[in-house]
C-alpha cells in the first residue's frame, strides 16, 4: 500500500470481503438468470411494474442498505451514541479531515455506482421499460453520502442521529418521489440531485473534522430533569439486591434509546395529521405509521442493546468488567429483558398519549370515533374490546420482542455470526418479496401453499420447540439456571400460549380454520427459542 | 500457609495456532503476595483470564476457592476483586454511581473502607469516569477491587502506563490490603523492581511455560552467587533469557 487512499480501500475490503463477495454472487446469479432467459429466446415474465419492484428492486434496495451500513462504518459504531460513528482509531493517521471523509465517499459512490450499472445490465427488466441511464446511480450515492455525512456528525442527544438521518433522507426521498411523480426527465433528476453530493462532502468534512477534535456538544443538561424522574436509581441510597443494580445499569445504558427514539419522531409524525383533514383513509395510514413508530424505532434500538460490548467500539466480546460481575449470565439477561420490557412500557405510555392529544388539537377525533363505532356495531362490543387488546399487546409485545430477539447474536461476542445473521436478514428482504409474489401470481402454487400451511406451521412449530428443548438442556447442563427456573419459565410459556390459543379460538371462531392450526400460531407468536438462548450465547462469550 | 485459593493443573491454551499456556499447573496457597512476571505476550493474562473464568480450559482444569470459574462464576467472583490491565470501567458513570452500583454485588462491602480509599486516591465522587486520567480510572478500579476486602485480589499489570506516584499509591493500597491477615494477592506485572518490593512468592512465566515458581526468599538464596545477592532482574535473565523473544499477544 503506497498511500493512504490504498490504506483506506484496503481495510474495507478486507473487512467486508465475504459480504462484498456475496453481493457479487448475488449480481451473478441475476445475471444468469438473464441470460437463460435471453438464450431461450423467451421474453421475460415480468408484466407489471409491481412484479419488478419485487423482484429487481428489493434486492437492490437490500444491498443499497447494506452498502451504506458499510461505507458509513455503521457495523462498528453505535448509532445511538453523541460521538462520531467514524471510528476514532482513524483519527490519529497523518491525513487531513478532508481525505478522510472524502475517500470512503469516494468508494461508496463507486460501489454505488457499481451496483446501478450491474443491476441496469443484468436485472431481468421488462420489456418496453425506459431504463434510467444515469440518475439512479447519482440518487444512490447522493443517500449514501447524506447518510455518511450526518452519521459521522457528533450530535448533543443519543438518538439524536437517528432521528436527523431518517427525516433528513425523507425528505429527499419525497424530492425525487415528487419529481418522478411529474415525470422529470434525466437532465432535470440530475439537477436535482448532483448539487446535493458537494454539499454532503462538505457537511461530511465537518462532522469528521469536528469529531476528530472531540468537539461532541452536549444538550443532556436541558432534559436533567427529565432524566432525574427516569432514574429511579438515582434516588436510592443503595439497591436492594446485584438483580437491582444491573437493571439500573441496563437501564442507564439502553433504556432510554427506544422512548427517546419514539419521542423525537412522533410529533413530526403526528403534525401530518393537520393536513389530513377529513380524509379518514389518510388519518388512519398516519395512524398506522404512528402505532408501527416504536416497532421500527427498536430495531434500531436493538442494535445498540445486543452488543456485547457496551462502550462501543468495533470489539465483539463482552468487557472485562461486565464478564466479572459476580452474576449468572441468565441473571445479566435477564437484566436486559426486564430494561427492554420498561423501554417498550415507556415508549408505548408516549404513544398512547400522544395521539388523543394530536387527535384532539387536530381536530380528527371524530373520524377515528366514527369508525371505531361502526367497528363496534359489526363486530360487538365484546369481540371489538378484545380484538383490541389482542392488537395492543401484539404490538406491545412485537416491540419487546424487536429489541431482545437478537441478543443471541450480538452477545455471542462472535464476529461472524453478527455478520452473518445482518446477511442473512437482507437475503430475507431480498427473497421474501419475489417468492411470496411468485406464489401470488400463480393461483395452483397459492391453493398447494394454503393446503400444505398445517405443515408448513408445524413444522416450524416443531423446529421451535425442538431448538428450546436442546437450548434447555444446555441450559441445564452448563448450570446458567437452576432447575426451578427451567420449570417455571417453560410453565409460564405454556400458559401464555393456551392463553392466546383460546383467545384466537374464541376470536376467529370459524370452521374454516381448525383450532389445531390456531395453537400453531400461538406456539409461534410466543417467544422461546431466542430469548432462552440469550444466557447460553452470553455465557460462550464471557468464558470463551 | 493453608488450603491452596487457587489450583491450577495442567493449564493449556491455544489460540489458533498459538499456543498460550503449555501444561501449566499453579497452586497458590491462602495468605501471601504471588507475583506473575513474564516477559509481554508470555502468557500471564491468559492465565488471570483462566483464574476468572473469562476463559474455559481447553485441557486441564483450573480451581479458585475449590470451584471452577467456568461453572460457579458467581461463587468465585464474589470473592474476588479484579483490577483488569484494560481499566475498561463503563466510561459514562460517575465515580460514586460505580461505587453505588458495585456496592451490591457484595455483601462484605465496607462503606468506611471505600470512603477511606476513595479520599486517599483524591477521587472526585460527580467526576465521570471516562473524563478521569488513565492514572485515576486505575484508582478508581482499585477502589472498587478493594472495597469488599475480597479474599483475592488479582491484579492485571497494575501499573502499566502509570506515572511513579499512581503506581506507588497501587503498592501503597495492595500493602494494606495483605496486611490484613488471611488474604490473597495475585498480580501480574513486567516490572520486576515492583514484583521485588511487594510479592513473597514469585512465578516466572515464559512462552506459556512457567520456568520457576518459589518464595522470593528461596529463589534469592538459591541464586546466590557468594556474598552477593542477585536482582529479580538477573535472575529473570538467567530463566527466561534474554533471547527470550516476545510471543504474539496473549
Amino acid at each position: 500500500m503506497h498511500s493512504p487512499a490504498a490504506a483506506i480501500a484496503w481495510e474495507f475490503r478486507q473487512r467486508h470481503r465475504w459480504g462484498l463477495a456475496a453481493v457479487a454472487g448475488c449480481l451473478m446469479v441475476v445475471a444468469a438468470v438473464k441470460l437463460l432467459f435471453l438464450a431461450s429466446g423467451q421474453p421475460i415474465p415480468l408484466e407489471s411494474p409491481t412484479q419488478f419492484a419485487m423482484v429487481g428492486v428489493v434486492p437492490l434496495g437490500a444491498t443499497s442498505f447494506y452498502l451504506l451500513a458499510l461505507f458509513s462504518f455503521g457495523f462498528s459504531g453505535d448509532l445511538a451514541a453523541r460521538q462520531s460513528i467514524y471510528p476514532a482509531r482513524m483519527f490519529t493517521l497523518p491525513v487531513t479531515s478532508w481525505a478522510l471523509a472524502g475517500w470512503p465517499m469516494l468508494y461508496g459512490a463507486s460501489a454505488m455506482t457499481i451496483l446501478w450499472a450491474a443491476m441496469r445490465l443484468f436485472a431481468p427488466w421488462p420489456p418496453g421499460v425506459a431504463i434510467p441511464v444515469v440518475w439512479p446511480a447519482l440518487l444512490g450515492a447522493v443517500a449514501l453520502a447524506w447518510t455518511q455525512a450526518l452519521t459521522w456528525l457528533p450530535y448533543g442527544l443519543p438518538g439524536l442521529r437517528v432521528v436527523v438521518a431518517i427525516l433528513w433522507l425523507t425528505v429527499m426521498d419525497t424530492v425525487v418521489l415528487l419529481a418522478l411523480h411529474f415525470e422529470a426527465r434525466e437532465p432535470v433528476m440530475l439537477a436535482i440531485l448532483a448539487p446535493q453530493v458537494p454539499l454532503a462532502y462538505f457537511v461530511a468534512r465537518f462532522a469528521v473534522a469536528r469529531a476528530r477534535r472531540g468537539d461532541v456538544p452536549d444538550w443532556r443538561g436541558l432534559f436533567v430533569g427529565l432524566g432525574r424522574l427516569a432514574d429511579p436509581g438515582r434516588r436510592r441510597e443503595r439497591f436492594d439486591s446485584p438483580a437491582r443494580a444491573q437493571l439500573w445499569f441496563e437501564s442507564r445504558r439502553h433504556g432510554r434509546s427506544l422512548p427517546v427514539l419514539v419521542g423525537l419522531v412522533l410529533p413530526f409524525e403526528l403534525a401530518l395529521l393537520l393536513a389530513a383533514g377529513d380524509a379518514p383513509v389518510l388519518v388512519f395510514e398516519i395512524l398506522l405509521g404512528v402505532l408501527l413508530t416504536p416497532l421500527f424505532m427498536a430495531a434500531f434500538a436493538a442494535a445498540t442493546v445486543r452488543k456485547a460490548n457496551a462502550g462501543g467500539g468495533d470489539d465483539y466480546g463482552v468487557t472485562p468488567h461486565m464478564a466479572t460481575r459476580p452474576l449468572t449470565s441468565a441473571a445479566l439477561i435477564a437484566a436486559k429483558l426486564k430494561m427492554a420490557f420498561w423501554s417498550t412500557l415507556t415508549a408505548w405510555v408516549l404513544v398512547l398519549v400522544a395521539i388523543p392529544v394530536a387527535l384532539y388539537l387536530t381536530a380528527t377525533g371524530p373520524v377515528v370515533i366514527d369508525r371505531v363505532r361502526r367497528i363496534v356495531e359489526a363486530v360487538g362490543t365484546p369481540r371489538a374490546v378484545v380484538f383490541a387488546l389482542l392488537v395492543s399487546s401484539a404490538l406491545l409485545s412485537s416491540t419487546w420482542k424487536q429489541l431482545v430477539q437478537s441478543l443471541y447474536v450480538g452477545l455471542s461476542g462472535r464476529e461472524w455470526a453478527v455478520k452473518a445473521s445482518v446477511f442473512l436478514a437482507l437475503l430475507f428482504l431480498a427473497v421474501v418479496g419475489p417468492l411470496a409474489l411468485w406464489f401470488v401470481e400463480h393461483g395452483a402454487m397459492w391453493t398447494g401453499l394454503w393446503d400444505a400451511l398445517p405443515w408448513i406451521l408445524a413444522t416450524l412449530a416443531g423446529l421451535k420447540l425442538a431448538g428450546a428443548a436442546w437450548v434447555a438442556m444446555r441450559l441445564y447442563e452448563e448450570r446458567l439456571v437452576t432447575d426451578r427456573t427451567l420449570v417455571a419459565g417453560t410453565a409460564c410459556w405454556l400458559v401464555v400460549v393456551l392463553a392466546l390459543h383460546g383467545l384466537l379460538a374464541w376470536l376467529v371462531d370459524t370452521p374454516f380454520i381448525p383450532s389445531y392450526l390456531l395453537l400453531l400460531v400461538a406456539i409461534l407468536a410466543i417467544p422461546l427459542l431466542r430469548v432462552s438462548a440469550a444466557p447460553l450465547a452470553l455465557a460462550w462469550n464471557r468464558h470463551r | 500457609m493453608s488450603e491452596s485459593v487457587i489450583n491450577v493443573s495442567a493449564l493449556t491454551r491455544r489460540f489458533g495456532a498459538t499456543t498460550a499456556l503449555v501444561s501449566v499447573s499453579l497452586s497458590l496457597p491462602r495468605g501471601a503476595v504471588y507475583g506473575l512476571v513474564g516477559e509481554n505476550g508470555a502468557g500471564k493474562t491468559t492465565l488471570i483470564k483462566h483464574i476468572l473464568g473469562l476463559l474455559r480450559a481447553q485441557s486441564g482444569s483450573v480451581r479458585v476457592f475449590g470451584l471452577d470459574p467456568v461453572t460457579d462464576p458467581v461463587g468465585v467472583l464474589s470473592r474476588t476483586g479484579y483490577l483488569s490491565e484494560e481499566h475498561d470501567l463503563p466510561g459514562w458513570m460517575r465515580v460514586d454511581e460505580l461505587i453505588r452500583y458495585s456496592r451490591a454485588f457484595y455483601s462484605a462491602w465496607d462503606d468506611a473502607y471505600a470512603e477511606e480509599l476513595r479520599e486517599a486516591f483524591a477521587l472526585q465522587p460527580s467526576a465521570t469516569i471516562k473524563n478521569l486520567s488513565k492514572g485515576e480510572k486505575a484508582r478508581v478500579g482499585l477502589l472498587v477491587a478493594l472495597a469488599y476486602r475480597p479474599e483475592l485480589l488479582v491484579l492485571d499489570e497494575p501499573s502499566t502506563g502509570l506515572d511513579p506516584v499512581v503506581r506507588r499509591d497501587i503498592l501503597d493500597a495492595i500493602i494494606r490490603t495483605i496486611a490484613d491477615e488471611g488474604r490473597t494477592v495475585l498480580f501480574s506485572s513486567h516490572l520486576l523492581d515492583e514484583v521485588e518490593r511487594v510479592a513473597d512468592h514469585v512465578t516466572m512465566i515464559s512462552h506459556g511455560n512457567i520456568v520457576l515458581s518459589a518464595p522470593l526468599a528461596d529463589i534469592r538464596e538459591s541464586h546466590r552467587v557468594g556474598e552477593r545477592v542477585p536482582s529479580l532482574d538477573e535472575i529473570f535473565v538467567v530463566h527466561v533469557g534474554e533471547s527470550a523473544a516476545p510471543a504474539p499477544d496473549a
